[in-house]
């Protein structure tokens, strides 16, 4: 019987010169499209940059008040070189990445375990609406008289921004697994552990995931808004210590060192889905 | 034609004969829906399958199929009625039965040896025991070399067949199978159609295949039981005797009085056209 099977698909090891060729063809053609995409995003940044530059060089006031590429870029390089920029961005990166990881630990523990009982999850989601609907910054002058300035009080910002999306996310995941796949594995004599820890988990993390992505930003936020309230060093201190002296560039350049900052939590968070999603990979 | 357990022997003498793997008897369920009304799917509905024989269930559409197959499998619970395997009541699933839907309900995480493993890994079976059988059973689907393949670069008859590995590998009594090749093109339906029967009755297993195929339903059957319209009771029972050699179920197609058969069926589904 395995002779008559569909001929058509044979194992990718097996494929020919031409076949190989192909792939390189469509390979080239995609790594052209994505260059392209990456020329037309530097050329409008660029543009964006030029335009600034021209505009605030006109005019004295409007330098003061919008600042310029070539002042921020001066102050970034001053930051560099006498050390804050590095220990101001370490500061807030440790702060956002450990608010993000206990945030998304209990939240996703919490969200997924939700999954086990239909009883108590219903009677914990108003809590947790009533919950996700305080603004995280209305809450920071409780939080420093209980954690005091340092570190622990903006790492305490950043998990709750973080914990009640992770929450939603992981749980919108685990309840949202196939019931047919659920029964098949229930007639494969699997206990409700097992459907879980089999089923429920693994599925759920393409919503955990995105949930991921979306937390980094909101983990940033809580821990910037935490160094906005009280604090002595941080990206968020730097940005409110320029504004109240009016030095508008230095703003703009801690700003800077922030979206870098995010661009490359974000990243990181992509690779790792990556490597724990082989299965995504091979979709493509 | 209603009672088709009639078969079955009770009294002096009975203890002789084999007790078949599943008899339903008088069998009913219904649905509330949400304004508390009750919708009754089965009616009254009794049935018994034999050690080694295959049987299909046809019948109109929403009659109620899928209901039928979630009871006996203890997915749901009837209402009345007694649903007996191996001549015992059990609560909950049934052991050794193996279960297939149209949806492959592959798991894509896993590739097609880990998603054939499912079942063995849950079982506690040791994985490396557990890997060389769903190996073997891979290769005997023809999916040789495919092993280390995700669902998502397979094709859906592949898919489908690595469904059906997983289901088997289980060494299952009895298979219960709800339309498992209604979504496949009409070669790949024949060949996987042929590979089951081939292994359901090289391993006398009895199968219970739901589907809304006629042709398929004749050809892969000893027995076809038409259903009526809901609520569901047997129709029609037929014993189709074909003659051919019914692990062969291309050649059993070209037999005679295959198309009486599946005419006859189609009468009694009392299909109306719009």
């Amino acid at each position: 019987m395995t002779a008559e099977i569909d001929t058509t698909a044979t194992p990718s090891a097996a494929k020919g010169p031409i076949d190989r060729a192909a792939g390189m063809g469509r390979r080239w053609l995609r790594l052209r499209g994505t260059l392209g995409v990456l020329v037309t995003q530097l050329v409008v940044l660029a543009a964006f940059l030029a335009f600034w530059e021209y505009a605030t060089g006109q005019n004295k006031a409007a330098a003061f008040m919008f600042g310029s590429p070539s002042a921020i870029s001066k102050f970034l390089s001053q930051m560099a070189y006498d050390g804050s920029l590095w220990r101001d961005t370490y500061v807030t990166g440790l702060e956002t990445l450990l608010g993000f990881f206990v945030g998304n630990c209990i939240g996703t523990l919490i969200g997924l375990s939700l999954w086990y009982s239909r009883f108590v999850s219903r009677v914990v989601e108003p809590f947790v609406i009533a919950l996700g609907s305080i603004p995280i910054i209305a809450l920071a002058p409780i939080i420093i008289i209980w954690f005091g300035t340092g570190l622990i009080s903006k790492v305490a910002m950043s998990t709750l921004s973080v914990v009640i999306v992770a929450l939603v996310t992981s749980y919108k995941g685990a309840t949202g697994v196939d019931p047919d796949q659920i029964n098949l594995l229930r007639t494969l004599g699997a206990s409700k552990f097992q459907i879980f820890r089999k089923l429920v988990v693994p599925a759920s993390l393409t919503d955990i995931f995105a949930g991921l992505k979306l937390t980094v930003g909101f983990a940033l936020i809580g821990a910037i808004v935490g160094e906005f309230m009280s604090s002595s060093e941080g990206l968020g201190h730097a940005i409110f210590k320029a504004g109240s002296l009016y030095i508008i560039p230095k703003v703009f350049a801690a700003l800077v060192a922030t979206i870098a900052l995010a661009l490359i939590l974000t990243f990181a968070v992509g690779k790792i889905e990556q490597l724990l999603m082989p299965w995504r990979r091979q979709l493509r | 034609m209603t009672e088709v357990g009639g078969m079955m022997q009770f009294g002096p003498g009975a203890t002789t004969a084999p007790v078949p793997p599943l008899v339903v008897e008088h069998v009913a369920k219904s649905y509330e829906l949400d304004g508390g009304r009750t919708v009754p799917v089965i009616g009254d509905l009794s049935l018994t399958l034999g050690e080694g024989e295959i049987v299909s269930i046809v019948g109109p559409s929403g009659c109620g199929k899928t209901t039928l197959l979630n009871t006996l499998c203890g997915l749901l619970a009837p209402d009345a009625g007694r649903i007996r395997w191996h001549g015992r009541e059990v609560a909950g699933q049934p052991q050794n039965v193996g279960y297939m839907l149209q949806k492959d309900l592959l798991l894509p995480w896993r590739t097609a040896l880990g998603n054939t493993m499912l079942g063995l890994e849950i079982r506690g079976v040791p994985a490396a025991q557990a890997e060389d059988r769903c190996r073997a059973m891979l290769d005997q689907l023809g999916l040789h070399g495919f092993a280390d393949h995700y669902p998502s670069t397979l094709s859906g008859g592949m898919r489908q067949r690595v469904a059906l590995a997983r289901t088997l590998v289980n060494e299952p009594d009895v298979l219960l199978l709800d339309e498992p090749f209604a979504a496949l093109d009409f070669q790949s339906k024949l060949l996987i159609e042929n590979d089951t029967v081939d292994l359901v009755r090289k391993g006398r297993r009895s199968l219970l295949l739901i589907t809304h195929d006629l042709e398929e339903a004749v050809s892969l059957a000893d027995r076809v039981i038409v259903l009526s319209k809901r609520p569901t009771q047997i129709k029609a029972v037929y014993d189709i005797a074909l003659g051919a050699d019914r692990r062969d179920v291309i050649s059993v197609r070209q037999a005679p009085g295959f198309s009486d058969y599946v005419r006859s069926i189609w009468a009694d589904l009392d299909v109306v056209l719009q």
